[in-house]
């Protein structure tokens, strides 16, 4: 501590100062934000994320190739090369129709789910500044499900409803706990020990209700309640995909201003945020993500909380991640999914698998972070690889 | 740019922390609010940079209302400091000063060569063009302090208030701060400032206002303002008040414990 001062005269004496004069002109720091070049055009200026570029770029490559893999996996005597003739439209008829018509919509229900669970787990993050909090804390998964089995006890058929069931109730749920918490503030502990509350009370009270209920439809109701792709099609996939294709464009506007409450609220707005404003509609998008996916795939668990620190390991930690959890989780749900199908007899639900997956990531989030407090960026990259 | 405050109320439902205040300040001085914890003068910066909806009364920036302008506008005109801020996690110091720019910003003009020219004369002045590529929290306080203040100057605000710069920093980093906020001003912009210390706030401010119970209770030049009997109605302690040999301007020195008064802790010089 004592070189505290030498070190500050020496900065305050540069440009100045003789020994330094020479070192500090010849290499004057980049102050172009990190890894982007700037694009210029007379008066406009726009930034090319390069590395967000590049870890995009390499995720879809990853995602092609587990969709190659899905749809190879789940065939019975079909050989790689016609599956991938199939996917790609070039075999024959019979193969093509096998592929795209049969497989394919599973696969990409399970991209989509996973890419809205991704965006949904970036943005709560970010709103909370913790790295736990994602959109199952603050009750959406409980909610989902809830309204889902509401939707089997109420019927005279003993199916499950609708699909947009599992939003609605994921919204309510939502809406209950960031009431109870006063808002949707920083201050993150908050939000997060009600949702953890209103989550448990929630969960009982859907448990009560399967218990009132025959073997049969609460064998039903079970498989969804783990987190499962199983006979989704293009029933689902066409409301998910225009769903999604209103839904993502904001969740990019919203989380390139997410990024100033980085900064506490004050300076956020002194920064020119409207922080309130900011913080509502992220939810907002986080809650109607997270529960379509709920509704659709049921709670499929971890993937929130992985896409986004997968993510922001891979595009670095100046922005905030929205493309690369979207892919991050796109990859992860259709991964474990496949994986799911592949490794025993008897299909495993997705939820399971990922959770299986996810209990070990959680680990490696919250001690990988502590052991390397100085220097992580180095350190942690290393530890991953 | 001109500050003007007519008539502000501010505080919190059934207890109002500032009451009827008044405040010019023109372009190109720094004015120093001093008072005792608790008298109002943060609420009142706040309300200011539009941190704490007033109850009644106008803050103007230029011609505007401040309170009528949106988010953004403000954060054009208005920049501030607060006593400590908490910075996006492992942020470098050119990352942190580029946050400045993000008023400035949008989806067609996300880095200007303005912006580049903006952040490099903040670090230029702070003297942080060195710290530029090294993360913040491995900064010393002093360091820190002089990069947020870069921070906010690229914000190229012609209003920056700032709470209590060098209430963490040593004697040398605090006259540091202190000497660069005088050469913020020295470029035009208007600087108001809230200090504990009342040597620094004698030295180094044009105007000096002394805040008690949410009242201006005396503002002008150091000299006349800083006296005895102000020390004595904001602080409740007896101090005499000395000239320094170089410039004259008052040095408080709370007389010694015989007062018994457990205050008289609490006025000590901190810078």
């Amino acid at each position: 501590m004592s070189t505290e001062h030498a070190q500050d005269a020496q900065t305050r004496d540069a440009g100045g100062g003789v020994p330094d004069a020479g070192t500090t002109q010849a290499s004057p720091p980049s102050l172009t934000p990190p890894d982007s070049t700037p694009v210029r055009l007379g008066a406009l200026s726009w930034l090319f994320p390069y590395r967000s570029a590049l870890a995009a770029l390499g995720m879809a490559v990853v995602i092609g190739l587990i969709v190659t893999l899905a749809a190879f996996a789940s065939s019975t005597g079909m050989s790689f090369s016609d599956t991938v003739s199939g996917l790609l439209g070039t075999g024959d008829s019979a193969t093509v129709m096998l592929v795209q018509e049969f497989r394919l919509p599973r696969i990409a229900v399970g991209l989509m789910v996973g890419a809205a669970l991704g965006i949904a787990g970036c943005l709560t993050q970010t709103l909370a500044g913790n790295r736990l909090a994602t959109p199952d804390v603050i009750g959406v998964n409980d909610g989902a499900t809830m309204a889902v089995v509401a939707s089997v006890v109420g019927s005279s058929t003993g199916m499950i409803g609708d699909w947009w069931l599992g939003p609605l109730g994921a919204a309510a749920a939502a809406m209950v706990v960031v009431l109870c918490a006063g808002g949707a503030g920083r201050g993150g502990y908050r939000i997060l020990v009600v949702g953890i509350g209103v989550s448990t009370f929630i969960g009982a009270v859907t448990d009560l209700v399967m218990s009132r209920e025959n073997d049969n439809t609460a064998g039903g109701v079970f498989l969804w309640t783990v987190g499962s792709l199983n006979g989704r099609d293009w029933g689902v996939g066409t409301p998910l995909t225009y769903l999604l294709l209103l839904l993502v464009p904001l969740a990019l506007v919203a989380g390139s201003r997410l990024q100033l409450l980085r900064f506490d609220d004050d300076m956020a707005s002194t920064l020119g945020v409207n922080v309130r404003r900011v913080r509502a509609v992220a939810l907002l998008l986080a809650v109607a993500l997270a529960g379509i996916a709920v509704g659709i795939g049921g709670p499929i668990g971890f993937v929130a909380l992985a896409a986004p620190v997968l993510a922001a390991r891979l595009t670095g930690p100046t922005r905030v991640p929205v493309v690369g959890s979207a892919l991050a989780g796109a990859a992860l749900v259709a991964g474990a999914d496949a994986l799911g199908r592949v490794i025993a007899p008897v299909e495993i639900p997705v939820g399971v698998v990922t959770s299986v997956l996810g209990g070990p990531f959680l680990l490696w989030v919250l001690f990988g972070k502590k052991s390397s407090p100085a220097p992580p960026a180095a350190s942690q990259k290393t530890g991953k690889a | 740019m001109e500050l003007t405050v007519e008539a502000l109320t501010a505080g919190y439902p059934g207890h109002p922390v500032v009451t009827g205040v008044d405040l010019t300040v023109p372009s190109g001085q720094v004015v120093a609010i001093v008072g005792p914890n608790g008298c109002g003068k943060s609420t009142l910066l706040r309300a200011v940079a539009r941190l704490h909806k007033p109850e009644s009364g106008t803050v103007r920036a230029g011609e505007k209302d401040v309170w009528q302008l949106t988010q953004r506008a403000a954060a054009h005109r208005i920049a501030l400091l607060a006593q400590s801020p908490q910075a996006p996690e492992a942020v470098t110091v050119a990352g942190l000063v580029r946050y400045g720019r993000h008023p400035h910003q949008g989806l067609f003009r996300q880095w200007s060569r303005e912006d580049e020219r903006a952040v490099r004369e903040a670090l230029e002045a702070t003297g942080t063009t060195a710290l530029a590529e090294r993360r913040l929290d491995q900064l010393s306080g002093g360091q820190r302090q002089r990069c947020w203040l870069a921070m906010v100057l690229a914000q190229q605000t012609p209003i920056v208030l700032l709470d209590e710069p060098t209430s963490a920093l040593d004697l040398g980093h605090a006259v540091e701060v202190l000497s660069l906020v005088r050469e913020v001003a020295a470029a035009g912009r208007t600087v108001v400032m809230v200090l504990h210390d009342l040597a620094s706030a004698a030295r180094y401010a044009d105007t000096v206002v002394a805040m008690n119970a949410g009242r201006i209770v005396a503002q002008g030049p150091a000299r006349d303002v800083v006296t005895a009997s102000l020390v004595k109605e904001l602080y409740g302690i007896d101090a005499d008040i000395l000239r320094a040999p170089g410039d004259g301007s008052p040095v408080v020195v709370p007389v010694a414990a015989s007062a018994g008064t457990p205050a008289a802790a609490e006025t000590t010089p901190v810078g």
